[in-house]
């Protein structure tokens, strides 16, 4: 009774100093893809933030966004062996791009599609934001093809696809130009339509907010083949492919009292039975958007932060997401409405091992971009947002309740 | 078969060389030993809750002082400054105060080093350095986080130079003595700052390292400032260039080294400006020497370990301190932060780069001595100086105990030590 006792005793003081553990599951690990100056196959520094990341196979396909006049790559690694595999410099094969932000969008025959940002904003013909089109060949090299450009003198912002009518639809930077790409016949038409009037611009200027604060970051594709998106001020649009027409949701995004200007939609999740889920930038609010009723539910914000970076379903349907950016420590996080509703993994820790480092570091994740889950569904990947970024990687259920 | 050739003058020149010999061993026997007349603890007065100091020493070049950061571990941070010449300790007042902060930037610590700027201004900076920082993180009731701050000596007044990253410490900083500028390692994301004082520029590099932060950055003759990578490989901010290089390969380490030593990089350094060399030592550690050079990184030798007790891995000693004597030999004490050569010892050591052998000088019970911090702080008499702990019993006035330093609460006291002479 008396050591019983005593270990209660001791169990409860350990807890009043221990006042988090990481997520370390001990299946999880980290994929060292960064790693300036080596002879190893590695992203070189400042050219490696993940910002865009889908899985093929075995392959996770990575795209980057770079530093300010350095250019971004798509890149592939093994989840089998937890490692890199092989990269593609974005310079030698568009020159002048600088990030890879709105990927992957799954075609037909395995093609991902994504959009490119410029490295600098020209407004001539032949500048611009491309779509590119990523394979991954037999050895896991990825396959760059060059689609052109959508919009001239504008980059690419967002991108999703409608694998229905095997059309892409996008939103440019720094205008922020609906448009629609036909893979088939690459014809691309332009919409106007959620382009910030004259009067929202002035309200953006009064906020010291720019196009990355306020333009639409991820679309979604409704099972009723409307595409969603948000739109200056603080709007959820629907447009309708057939009709070719916008309609925008009577009820504004939910807000926190007074940031209504905040209001951006910066990722989407689908549920396998067509429930969209929604992260709204301005503060972090995690939404279900009913496309049918054009109806928003505001299920609430996982942490005290902003931003919402990315949102995936593992096979049992449980949504994980990224909460928080800087100037904070972004947080994964789950929802289930069922049982625990939300429940916060803080900065994730795992071993990251490779060569040279056989005895394995532990790799903690403070700014996390981009997230995906693995075709099967019982992986979650994580793309990091750094000077130098590495990939981490956790089995879905290692994430129990 | 060889002739014997015997002749007077190889005679003489035998004796000669035999003698000279004798003499030098004579002589390498005959230092003076080491004794307790060369060690001093210096005590602090004015700030009873102060427990502890951490890498927050430093010297002054143009006036010949030592300064110290002394810490309740909570939201007071007392600046002491020693002057060698008048045998003095003076505790100049609170950063809090004396950096115009309000009480939601409260500060638990100056975990940087003090550094010299080109006019004999010191530089350091602030850090949350416990657990509203650390758990509390970017919460309101959180950590504001660490500012760059400067003292000068002349005007006897700080100035607040500005927060690094909001809700990030500073870990270290060091100062490129041609142009002003202040580098600055943030945590707990490892981002490399340079502050430019004239401009009011502050440029982020980007995180460098992961799971735990590195707390040593150091500079050469050029400017140039170093620190190391998640793999233990040098960077070096290549000032010619504005950018960072990496060195291909990772500084050595006794095999088996645990990845949470190799993550945690550099825990001292000591500069040989006349030799033009820069001793390192590791978390893992090593004693290395690092030839800097203006472009590129330099070579880095391996010179051992920093001591080795029989039955215990090499690599596991904890040795956060480093001091080059005027005689070129390095001195560093082993122990703290639960990692003990000996249990509950602290070992004061001498370690001579050209033989690369150890030798223990003191042992220390940790009630009198139980860790040392501070780098390359020596006066222009040849005194070394480290910032000490002691743990000392509990009791009403003495309650606040560092985790990492066991269950006692610790008193903080400079040490002086000069191998060449008597401490006064």
């Amino acid at each position: 009774m008396k050591k019983l006792f005593v270990c209660i005793f001791q169990l409860c003081v350990c807890q009043v100093y221990a006042q988090y553990d990481f997520f370390s599951p001990q299946e999880a690990f980290a994929i060292e893809v960064s790693l300036d100056n080596t002879s190893l196959k590695r992203l070189p520094v400042y050219r490696n933030a993940i910002s865009s990341l889908i899985v093929s196979g075995d392959y996770i396909i990575g795209g980057t966004s770079a530093d300010e006049g350095l250019a971004p790559f798509v890149f592939t690694a093994s989840l089998s062996k937890k490692e890199m595999q092989d990269m593609v410099d974005m310079d030698k094969i568009i020159p002048g791009q600088r990030s890879i932000r709105t990927g992957f969008s799954k075609g037909e025959n395995n093609i991902f599609y994504a959009g490119t940002l410029p490295g600098t904003a020209d407004k001539k013909e032949n500048a611009g934001g491309h779509i590119i089109a990523v394979t991954v060949d037999a050895g896991g090299t990825p396959v760059v093809k060059d689609l052109g450009i959508p919009v001239a003198g504008e980059g690419v912002f967002s991108l999703i696809i409608d694998t229905k009518k095997n059309m892409l639809y996008g939103i440019t930077w720094p205008t922020g130009i609906f448009f629609s790409y036909s893979i088939a016949t690459k014809k691309v038409i332009t919409y106007r339509d959620i382009v910030p009037t004259a009067k929202e611009l002035q309200l953006f200027s009064e906020f010291v907010l720019g196009p990355d604060d306020y333009l639409c970051k991820a679309l979604a594709i409704a099972k009723n083949g409307l595409v969603l998106g948000s739109a200056p001020v603080n709007r959820m649009f629907a447009f309708n492919p057939a009709a070719e027409k916008f309609e925008f949701f009577k009820k504004e995004l939910p807000e926190v009292w007074g940031r209504r200007s905040l209001g951006q939609i910066e990722s989407w999740a689908i549920a396998t039975n067509g429930k969209l889920f929604a992260g709204n930038a301005g503060d972090g609010q995690l939404l279900e958007v009913d496309p049918v009723n054009r109806s928003i539910k505001n299920i609430g914000k996982p942490i005290m932060m902003p931003r919402l970076r990315g949102l995936a379903f593992d096979y049992n349907g449980k949504l994980f997401g990224i909460a928080g950016a800087l100037p904070g420590y972004a947080h994964l996080f789950s929802y289930d409405p069922a049982k625990e509703g939300f429940k916060d993994y803080g900065n994730p820790q795992f071993k990251m091992v490779a060569p040279g480092i056989e005895q394995g570091i532990d790799w903690r994740g403070f700014q996390l971009g981009t997230i995906a889950t693995s075709e099967d569904g019982k992986y979650i990947i994580l793309g990091e947002d750094e000077a130098l970024s590495q990939l981490m990687v956790f089995p879905a259920d290692a994430a129990k309740d | 078969m060889t002739e014997k050739f015997y002749s007077p003058h190889l005679y003489v020149h035998r004796f000669l060389w035999i003698t000279l010999l004798w003499m030098a061993v004579f002589n390498a026997g005959a230092q003076t030993a080491v004794t307790e007349k060369n060690i001093r603890f210096i005590e602090y007065h004015g700030f009873p809750d102060g427990n502890s100091a951490w890498d927050d020493i430093g010297y002054n070049p143009v006036d010949n002082t030592v300064y110290v950061g002394i810490t309740d571990h909570r939201d007071k941070v007392a600046l002491y400054i020693y002057h060698p010449a008048e045998n003095s300790v003076k505790l100049k007042g609170f950063v809090s105060d004396l950096g115009k902060l309000r009480p939601f930037q409260w500060q638990a610590k100056i975990h940087s080093k003090f550094v010299a700027g080109p006019r004999g201004e010191m530089y350091f900076g602030t850090d949350g350095g416990e657990s509203r920082e650390e758990y509390l993180m970017d919460h309101p009731k959180g950590y504001a986080g660490g500012f760059i701050m400067k003292w000068d000596p002349a005007e006897n007044r700080m100035t607040n130079l500005g927060m690094g990253m909001q809700y990030e410490s500073i870990k270290d900083i060091d100062v490129d003595m041609t142009t002003g500028n202040v580098y600055a390692i943030s945590y707990p994301q490892v981002h490399f700052l340079i502050y430019n004082p004239h401009l009011n520029l502050l440029k982020d590099y980007g995180r460098l390292g992961s799971g735990h932060v590195p707390r040593m950055m150091f500079t050469d003759k050029w400017g140039n400032c170093y620190y190391v990578d998640w793999r233990q490989r040098l960077v070096k901010y290549e000032k010619s260039q504005d950018r960072l290089i990496f060195d291909s390969n990772s500084l050595p380490a006794f095999e088996g080294t645990p990845g949470e030593h190799i993550i945690t990089g550099i825990t001292a350094f000591a500069k040989d400006e006349k030799k033009g060399v820069i001793y390192l030592v590791t978390y893992g550690a090593k004693v290395l020497a690092f030839y800097p050079q203006q472009n590129g990184i330099g070579r880095v030798e391996d010179l051992g370990g920093v001591i080795d007790v029989p039955g215990k891995e090499k690599w596991n000693y904890y040795v956060p301190n480093l001091n080059v004597g005027n005689n070129g030999k390095l001195y560093y004490i082993i122990g703290g932060h639960g990692i003990y050569a000996k249990k509950d010892q602290s070992l004061f050591v001498e370690f001579d780069p050209a033989s690369k052998v150890p030798k223990v000088l003191f042992e220390y019970p940790s009630t009198v001595f139980v860790e040392a911090t501070g780098c390359d702080t020596k006066d222009k008499d040849g005194n070394m100086y480290f910032a000490g702990k002691r743990n000392v019993p509990r009791s009403a006035e003495k309650r606040g105990n560092l985790a990492e330093l066991g269950d006692q609460p610790t008193v903080p006291f400079l040490v002086k030590f000069n191998p060449d002479k008597t401490v006064y």
